[in-house]
């Protein structure tokens, strides 16, 4: 346990003076605010830049709140989650291959406490960043739009950070797997990638945890009758590829050449 | 047109992004080596707005 919070507090560390705690939340506030105000303002944009003829009258649909979050949500799919995906895949398998892990391999350690400690830091990061991107999404809406029922909105944000506890267990695990450029590479295709997949042919099927952001927005009108069902195989998922994580760390540590 | 836009609501927007870069630049400044050629980076920071810095932060430093 001692060593678990050693290890913890060099991750902290380690984020602090990267940055990632300043980048990775201003980030998502930007993707959060973006939608909000582009949608209020599309009138304007489109009459100022869209090249229209004379006289043209776009009928734009009338939003409710629920519709800018899941636009906000769409937002922190495609690129927050690309950018998290990438950053979180590089964290176990950068260490290995510019050696300072093999600091931590010469002497007894636990790799169930370095898997996890790398683990609860990403997910920190990650959940911080998604309550501060919607947490601006939501500021917006509210001001422009309208405000949404508060304990929804929680058990929205709650949906959202299980997802991103997913994504962290899968692509550490493939970081503790594979070489960075592998690891980053199908983190990429199966997160951001499959996420569009997703919406496009994701109509066959109705339980995946790739659907479980859009389950989430969907507690704000009506939720979905697969969302219990979604979130369990999301957690099994996750525990699964934490304990597959914590296996290949070690395994790792016997063939990296020091 | 431009003081028909309500400077409230766009500020917040220009803040983030204005901080992003300059902790970015500071950074830049400080750390002892990127990956490629530091201007390389101050043009990347300046001129691609939001996804500059962070690209900078995710790909440029060096962390060994």
């Amino acid at each position: 346990m001692n060593q678990f919070t050693i290890l913890l507090r060099k991750e902290f560390l380690e984020a602090w003076r990267s940055f990632k705690f300043l980048w990775m939340p201003l980030l998502f506030i930007i993707l959060g605010i973006t939608d909000p105000l582009m949608n209020y303002y599309l009138n304007d944009i489109l009459s100022s830049v869209g090249n229209m003829p004379e006289g043209t009258v776009i009928q734009l649909p009338d939003l409710q709140p629920a519709d800018i979050l899941m636009a906000s949500t769409g937002q922190f799919q495609l690129i927050g989650l690309a950018v998290f995906a990438v950053s979180v895949a590089g964290m176990m398998s950068r260490e290995r291959q510019n050696g300072t892990v093999t600091l931590l391999y010469v002497r007894p350690l636990s790799y169930t406490a370095l898997f996890l400690s790398k683990f609860i830091m990403a997910l920190f990061l990650g959940c911080l960043s998604a309550v501060a991107g919607y947490g601006a999404s939501m500021y917006y809406t509210a001001l422009l739009y309208g405000s949404v029922n508060a304990i929804d909105f929680m058990k929205m944000l709650g949906t959202y950070c299980l997802w991103l506890l997913f994504v962290t267990a899968v692509c550490l695990m493939f970081s503790a797997m594979l070489k960075t450029g592998a690891a980053i590479a199908i983190s990429v295709i199966l997160f951001p990638v499959g996420l569009l997949l997703d919406t496009m042919i994701g109509q066959f099927w109705h339980v995946s945890p790739h659907k479980l952001g859009n389950y989430g927005v969907m507690l704000l009108t009506e939720a979905s009758p697969y969302y219990g069902k979604t979130l369990a195989l999301t957690c099994l998922l996750a525990l699964i590829a934490i304990i597959i994580g914590i296996v290949f760390a070690k395994r790792k540590s016997i063939t990296t050449a020091i | 047109m431009l003081d028909s836009i309500n400077w409230a609501l766009i500020a917040p927007l220009l803040i983030v992004q204005f901080i992003l870069a300059i902790v970015a630049l500071v950074d830049l400044a400080r750390i002892h080596a990127t990956n490629g050629p530091k201007w390389v980076w101050v043009i990347v920071i300046l001129l691609l707005n939001t996804i500059g810095p962070i690209i900078y932060f995710i790909f440029g430093r060096k962390t060994t």
